[in-house]
């Protein structure tokens, strides 16, 4: 009889507790309550990504923050070092190994880029996928905009990818099955980066996207021209699926459709390098303008990284990370004594020289710093003096600990920046046009053509002379023009340069088969997906 | 355990019939507790420790085996979060003991407002067939608090008040001016000559100051009585921006009606708790231990703060104090519980509560810290709604006994919170306190939130006993949790228990010195969801980001994680059987107890590849982990007489924590997690991020081990100074201090055995008493010996004494600098008067006198072993710049009863 009653009323209990047991989002949303509409599905499915094109935190970002893709290539080649500075920097040798190359699968950095750069592929996949299920709420222009867009956002990341990684896995579908995520050939990747971009390229807006408006920040037809220019330039070497090998196919015989005609991988370079002019993009008289910190209706910038310090919460590392304490307290914020230019880059300036590039003064800070007029001061009185030519990968001991090498200028100072300064309003410059020329005068070159036209329009906006388009002084050039703006790891293993000697650095003993030209998949992607093979060099060292 | 049959402890303290009488309904709950459920921690307000104790969570500290309360980490102050029982046993939360107090869920953080004197007893319940009253919530153990009541006993008045003075005395020597010039120009380096000799340490200390006062009212009839209190604690630490107020207000009224069937308690608890904690606790010792010397205290001439700037790690000492990290906590809690005997063996008993939480945190850097300043304020608010209706039945035929119980429980959470961060102060003056005067409130400082978790639970139980020897018990309970997938709700955890008291079997009548033989096991499971929150489950979205769209900015919203829908319950097995021994009128107490407990189906954010996956993180019920452990208590009372009595009283732990697994499979897919994760590394200059992991999880391992690279010791560079001699372990003929590189297991971080001791001693009306604790087989890594023997960092960062001459010139971490943490602490010293005064108005009047933080004895090097051993998080078992100069506490007490 008790028991009865006891079940009676434990069906009784559990009934009503059961109808109670719910949670009630209020703060949150369920991810199918986003799509409601047009304009939702471009919101939440579409510029969502844009959110991921800079960064906040370590590693995450195209550009602006640290220990991501902009210091990987540019931390790894000539232009720029952080030396160890007594018991500053020395983080375990992450930054010295950099500078020798002497990075590892485990380093968590390039896992932390990866991570990055694949989650915004898979979230492009997704958008897709959402723009797919939700074509009964979109016109078919808005369906067909909307996705390929998103297909170039995607080909944007997956050029990073294949820049920094060589040999990945393509992954275009939300649903890809883990076991079906397997490296392809990085030819093959740059086959599917030049497909998709070509294939969205007349539904992108042609529109500047540098500029506030409807566009601005987005992918938009100049974006993926300059991409696509790009990535022609680079075809030797993303054509080639063994770069330990000592061979590289020719880009002449590298084969692209452009508009119905078929060119070489030059030649198509030089084709969307002039949809660039055409588009009315030009270099800015003023070098520096580029960078002010209101930058947006500059006519050379083709693509940058929005930055407002009241909006949105990308930031911008670089000038913080490289000025001197003292030197950064100046202008209102804080530092961290950090980043220098390399000698190398210093002297290819001219430095100390009568044939000073005038780009020296703009791009760097060296010498005795002033900040309106005044000499900045150091806690012992005297006053700041950076010195280029006293930097050594390792200063401590050496009187010049804190003020060796010559610092990053290029950006404005914008003295009302948050963060201590790491949140100023001048927009990163990720392409601008004077790379468009450099690369054109350099593919013209590559094709037996002659390129000193684009080369000394460059040096004619700084007041320079005019030099012979030879690569060698193109490659120059391109340290000069675009110093402090994440191309040169690119630039030097296009120039089969990277696994040398320079500056102060000389090669691993096994690097002369180039194997450090890709960064190694990281070791933990490796160990969640077996079916990920380790590159060579990477591999042998393994074993 | 032991304690519980040391009536005599009574007489330690001021003798009146509440406490008698206190004691006497204890002594009954002990009794029925026992009967059914093994026998659970007991400790009554007489043997809550005796020193100056600053909160309930002290009160605990030592009191009973297993229970650790982590009273340092930063100020030795107790922490919260910090109380574990038997240890952590999931690695992604929940492993918060439950704190139940007057019935009425609750949390540590509570507890520790509760003023210690409005506490009758603790109640540490840690075997799964203890615990399964408490269901899920309570899987890591339940503390369950029994505050003072009245007692029918007339009107009475009590007061209690102490205050306390807390000079500093050690911290860190590190060089002073003199030492620091004279260093740099032996070594010749470039130093900065302020022209000062400052003590930095001195600069951000000042002798601290406590003080208690507690007030009580009690009165009543048989059927109706009363309890009200008033308490407030006043704390200002050593650290001269680091203060504590809590003032507490607590009323208990209990109604009995129709002939004494229904008995009615009410109550009402609230509390006000003020702080105003450090901004930045390891920037400020870091700053004063480094800060150069020669600089000056405070401002110059001109107002200016005299920075040095090279030092980018750091910041002047005197800066850092005008930073503010400000909360204040209410709480509110009532409850009811009404009782009626529907018949003499049928009892029904409903039970309401709620209580109401709020914290407002305000956070004020001004711009001589952080360019552009940065204020910050936000607001918490909880709401817990909890409902119980239980049918117990009792019944007893000849030497048969049946209890049977019935009963269902819905708990119900309700937090919001709001928040506001601002930047582009134009004025410090303002401090937080006027938000509107900033120029900026950024994408993601701002906020609001909601989530509203809900908890059901059933449970039916039964328990026969026969003839006062045998004890049989069995619990069957499910709880139902809003946050777990949809399709595993409930989880059902059964339990069953048994006690043989062999004394008073007849065999044992002939031996009459044994007055208490006991024999108790217990097997049962719990489940915990401390891992996760609510909308785990769910593929939610928020904003993510602002973006231009059109030219305007426009908020997006987005997947913030990998959701895993079908998450379910992780579940804890514990096995324990113990044994009771007492004899001569238990004079003499022993116990002992062993316990297995195996953690399955672990909560745990598993790595998962990206591609495919948008995140590198999947919470999953994969791994599991195991703990066992013996406890030990030995009570004596050696001497028992009219004038002269001596109590000593010890427990020891031992416990063995060990991660057994991190793989499975999930979804068809195997999951494995990393082998070595760290958690723990390192932070200050030349240490961001680079090899300089300490403390990890390896599978295989008790969590928390130190995995380092070892050091054979020292060898001199090129420029004639030292650097770590770094072992090439496995050989490859290049030394890598990476994670995967040449590391060993050098150590765990959790003391393998914890000792706690109390002894005290009465003559006529003065009495005495000491509590001792200890913690050994634990090794602390000490990082601050790391940093400030560094000679690279100087003359830019200020160096030990002694380091100049040790002459190393390297930073990477290995064995070095590991020690063992083995120590004996005494934590107090009290001596008592009870004044005999003959007065009517005055039944009884005490004076005390208290030493805290007497003496540690340790062959640790660093400042204090009383760091965090216990707590699975970033700080475990590494001393990094993070301690408090250490200071003695010295107080004077008077309670007086009218």
């Amino acid at each position: 009889m008790k028991s009865y009653n006891r079940l009676s009323l434990s069906l009784l209990l559990a009934t009503t507790l059961v109808s109670c047991l719910q949670e009630n989002l209020r703060d949150q949303l369920y991810e199918e309550d986003i799509y409601n509409n047009a304009t939702d599905i471009y919101v939440n499915a579409v510029a969502v990504l844009y959110n991921y094109i800079g960064g906040a935190t370590d590693s995450e970002g195209l550009q602006g923050t640290c220990r991501g893709i902009y210091d990987y290539n540019t931390l790894t080649t000539d232009e720029a070092m952080i030396p160890i500075r007594g018991g500053d920097w020395y983080d375990g040798g992450l930054w010295d190994n950099m500078y020798q190359h002497k990075w590892s699968e485990d380093d968590l950095p390039l896992y932390d880029t990866w991570k990055y750069l694949y989650k915004v592929v898979v979230l492009a996949n997704k958008s897709l996928h959402v723009i797919d299920t939700h074509r009964d709420l979109l016109t078919e222009e808005q369906a067909a905009s909307y996705t390929a867009e998103v297909r170039a956002i995607r080909a944007l990341f997956y050029y990073y990818i294949m820049d920094m990684y060589g040999r990945v896995p393509l992954v275009v579908a939300h649903d890809t099955p883990q076991k079906d995520v397997v490296q392809s050939e990085r030819s093959e990747v740059l086959r599917f980066i030049v497909d998709e971009l070509q294939d969205v390229l007349p539904m992108l807006a042609d529109e500047p996207s540098n500029r506030k408006g409807n566009y601005y920040g987005r992918v938009t037809a100049p974006v993926a021209h300059f991409l696509l220019a790009k990535v022609m330039l680079n075809a030797e070497v993303y054509a080639d699926d063994d770069w330990t090998d000592g061979i590289r196919p020719d880009g002449k015989d590298i084969l692209f459709t452009v508009d119905g005609k078929e060119l070489n991988a030059w030649e198509a370079c030089i084709a969307y390098c002039d949809k660039l002019a055409e588009a009315g993009y030009a270099l800015a008289p003023d070098y520096l303008s580029n960078f002010a910190v209101h930058n947006e209706n500059s006519i050379e910038n083709i693509f940058t990284i929005p930055l407002d310090k009241n909006l949105y919460a990308a930031q911008f590392w670089y000038l913080f990370r490289s000025r001197h304490y003292n030197h950064g307290g100046a202008v209102g914020g804080a530092s961290e004594n950090g980043t220098c230019a390399t000698i190398s880059t210093v002297m290819a300036n001219g430095y100390g020289t009568d044939e000073e590039d005038t780009r020296f003064a703009l791009n760097f800070y060296a010498d005795t710093v002033r900040v309106d007029g005044k000499i900045v001061m150091q806690d012992n009185g005297k006053p700041l003096v950076y010195m280029p030519l006293e930097l050594k990968r390792n200063l401590t001991g050496s009187p010049y600990l804190y003020t060796a090498g010559a610092r990053m200028a290029k950006y404005e100072v914008d003295r009302t920046a948050h963060s201590d300064g790491r949140q100023p309003d001048n927009d990163i410059v990720l392409f601008r046009y004077a790379d468009v020329l450099l690369m054109k005068a350099e593919a013209k070159v590559r094709n037996g053509e002659d390129g000193s036209a684009e080369l000394n329009a460059v040096r004619d906006r700084v007041s320079m002379p005019h030099r012979e388009a030879t690569l060698d002084n193109i490659l120059e050039e391109r340290l000069l023009e675009l110093v402090w703006e994440g191309h040169r790891r690119q630039d030097l293993i296009r120039y089969d340069r990277y696994h040398k000697a320079y500056d102060l650095r000389t090669p691993l003993p096994e690097e002369g088969n180039r194997y450090t030209t890709v960064f190694p998949i990281p070791h933990k992607s490796i160990d969640l997906n077996p079916n990920l093979k380790q590159h060579k060099g990477y591999a042998d060292k393994e074993l | 355990m032991m304690r519980l049959t040391l009536k005599t402890f009574v007489l330690l303290l001021c003798c009146s019939h509440l406490q008698l009488a206190a004691q006497v309904q204890y002594t009954k709950e002990v009794a029925d507790s026992m009967s059914t459920n093994g026998l659970a921690e007991h400790i009554r307000h007489e043997e809550i420790r005796k020193g100056l104790v600053n909160n309930a969570l002290e009160a605990l500290s030592g009191q009973t085996a297993g229970v650790n309360v982590t009273t340092n980490g930063t100020d030795r102050m107790a922490m919260l979060n910090s109380v574990r029982v038997r240890g952590t046993t999931s690695i992604t939360g929940g492993n918060d003991p439950l704190v139940i107090i007057d019935g009425v869920t609750s949390d540590v953080a509570t507890l520790s407002t509760i003023y210690p004197s409005d506490i009758a007893s603790f109640t540490i319940l840690k075997n799964a067939s203890e615990t399964a009253r408490y269901g899920s919530r309570g899987a890591s153990g339940v503390i369950e608090v029994k505050t003072k009541r009245g007692t029918g006993g007339g009107f009475q008045i009590s007061y209690n008040g102490n205050y306390g003075v807390e000079p500093m005395y050690k911290y860190l020597p590190m060089l002073s001016a003199a030492q620091y010039r004279a260093t740099a120009e032996a070594w010749g380096l470039d130093y900065n000559d302020g022209g000062f000799d400052t003590d930095f340490h001195k600069v951000i200390t000042r002798t601290g100051s406590v003080q208690q006062h507690h007030l009580a009212f009690s009165g009543g009839t048989e059927t109706q009585n009363y309890r009200a209190s008033f308490g407030l604690m006043d704390h200002n630490t050593i650290v001269r921006v680091n203060d504590y107020r809590n003032m507490v207000a607590k009323i208990d009224v209990t109604q009995k009606a129709f002939g004494g069937r229904l008995t009615g308690d009410f109550g009402v608890f609230g509390s006000s708790a003020m702080t105003h904690d450090i901004f930045d606790t390891q920037m400020l010792f870091n700053s004063a231990a480094t800060q150069n010397p020669t600089y000056p205290a405070g401002q110059d001439a001109n107002g200016n703060w005299v920075k040095n700037s090279t030092a980018a790690w750091i910041n002047h000492p005197g800066i850092l104090l005008d930073e503010k990290n400000d909360s204040k906590d209410a709480t509110l809690n009532t409850h009811l519980r009404l009782t009626y005997d529907i018949d003499s063996h049928l009892h029904l008993s409903l039970f309401g509560a709620y209580s109401y939480y709020s914290t407002s945190r305000a956070q004020f850097c001004p711009t001589w810290v952080w360019a552009q300043g940065n204020v910050y304020r936000g607001e918490f608010n909880g709401e817990d709604y909890l409902a119980n209706a239980a049918l117990n039945y009792g019944n007893a035929w000849g030497k048969h006994k049946l209890d049977a119980s019935v009963s269902g429980e819905y708990h119900q959470q309700l937090r919001t919170g709001f928040w506001v961060q601002a930047k582009g102060i134009t004025t410090n003056d303002f401090s937080y306190h006027n938000i509107g005067a900033t120029s900026s409130r950024p994408f993601g400082g701002t906020g609001s939130s909601y989530e509203d978790p809900s908890l059901a639970s059933l449970m039916g139980s039964v328990a026969y006993h026969f003839d006062n020897r045998y004890s049989l018990s069995a619990t069957l309970r499910t709880d139902g949790s809003s946050m777990v997938g949809k399709d595993n709700t409930w989880g059902v955890f059964p339990s069953v228990s048994g006690t043989w008291n062999i004394h008073r079997e007849a065999f044992m009548k002939d031996v009459s010195r044994v007055t208490l033989l006991r024999l108790r096991a217990g097997h049962g499971s719990s489940g915990n969801l401390g891992g996760i929150t609510s909308y785990t489950t769910l593929n939610t979205v928020k904003e993510n980001g602002i973006v231009s769209i059109n030219g305007v900015p426009t908020v997006t919203m987005g997947t913030m994680k990998n959701t895993n829908p079908n998450l379910k319950w992780e579940t804890r097995t514990t096995s324990n059987v113990g044994i009771d021994f007492g004899a001569w009128d238990n004079r003499l107490m022993l116990t002992a107890e062993y316990y297995y407990s195996l953690t399955t189906d672990m909560l745990y954010s598993y790595d998962v590849p990206v591609p495919a996956f948008a995140y590198d993180k999947l919470m999953a019920n994969i791994g599991s982990m195991s703990n066992q452990g013996v406890e030990l208590g030995v009570s004596m009372m050696p001497i028992q007489q009219k004038e002269t009595e001596l109590n000593i009283n010890l427990n020891v732990a031992y416990q063995r924590n060990r991660l057994l697994s991190l793989s499975g499979e999930y979804n068809g897919m195997q999951m494995t997690a990393a082998e070595v994760t760290p958690i723990g590394s390192l932070y200050g200059a030349g240490q961001h991020g680079g090899d300089n992991n300490v403390v990890y999880q390896i599978v295989g391992q008790p969590l928390g081990v130190f995995y380092l690279p070892h050091c054979k010791g020292l060898v001199k560079n090129e420029q004639g100074n030292y650097r770590y001699d770094i072992a090439d372990l496995d050989g490859d003929g290049e030394v890598n201090l990476g994670d995967g590189g040449d590391r060993y297991v050098a150590g765990q971080a959790t003391p393998k055995v914890t000792l706690g001791s109390n002894i005290s001693f009465r003559y006529k009306d003065w009495d005495i008493a000491v509590q001792v604790n200890g913690a050994f087989g634990h090794k602390i890594f000490n990082g601050t010996g790391l940093a400030y023997t560094n000679m690279s960092s100087f003359p830019t960062y200020n160096v030990l004494q002694g380091a100049p001459e040790k002459n190393i010139v390297d930073q990477n971490v290995s064995d070095y600098w590991l020690e063992d943490g083995d120590y004996v602490n005494i934590e107090y010293i009290t001596v008592g008067y009870n004044i005999p005064i003959k007065s009517k108005a005055i039944r009884s009047l005490r004076l005390t006198a208290n030493v805290n933080n007497v003496a540690t004895l340790t062959a640790y090097s660093g400042l204090t072993p009383m760091i965090n051993s216990y707590v699975v998080n970033g700080t475990l078992g590494i001393d990094d710049k993070r301690a408090y100069p250490l200071y003695r506490t010295f107080s004077m007490g008077v309670s007086v009863q009218f």
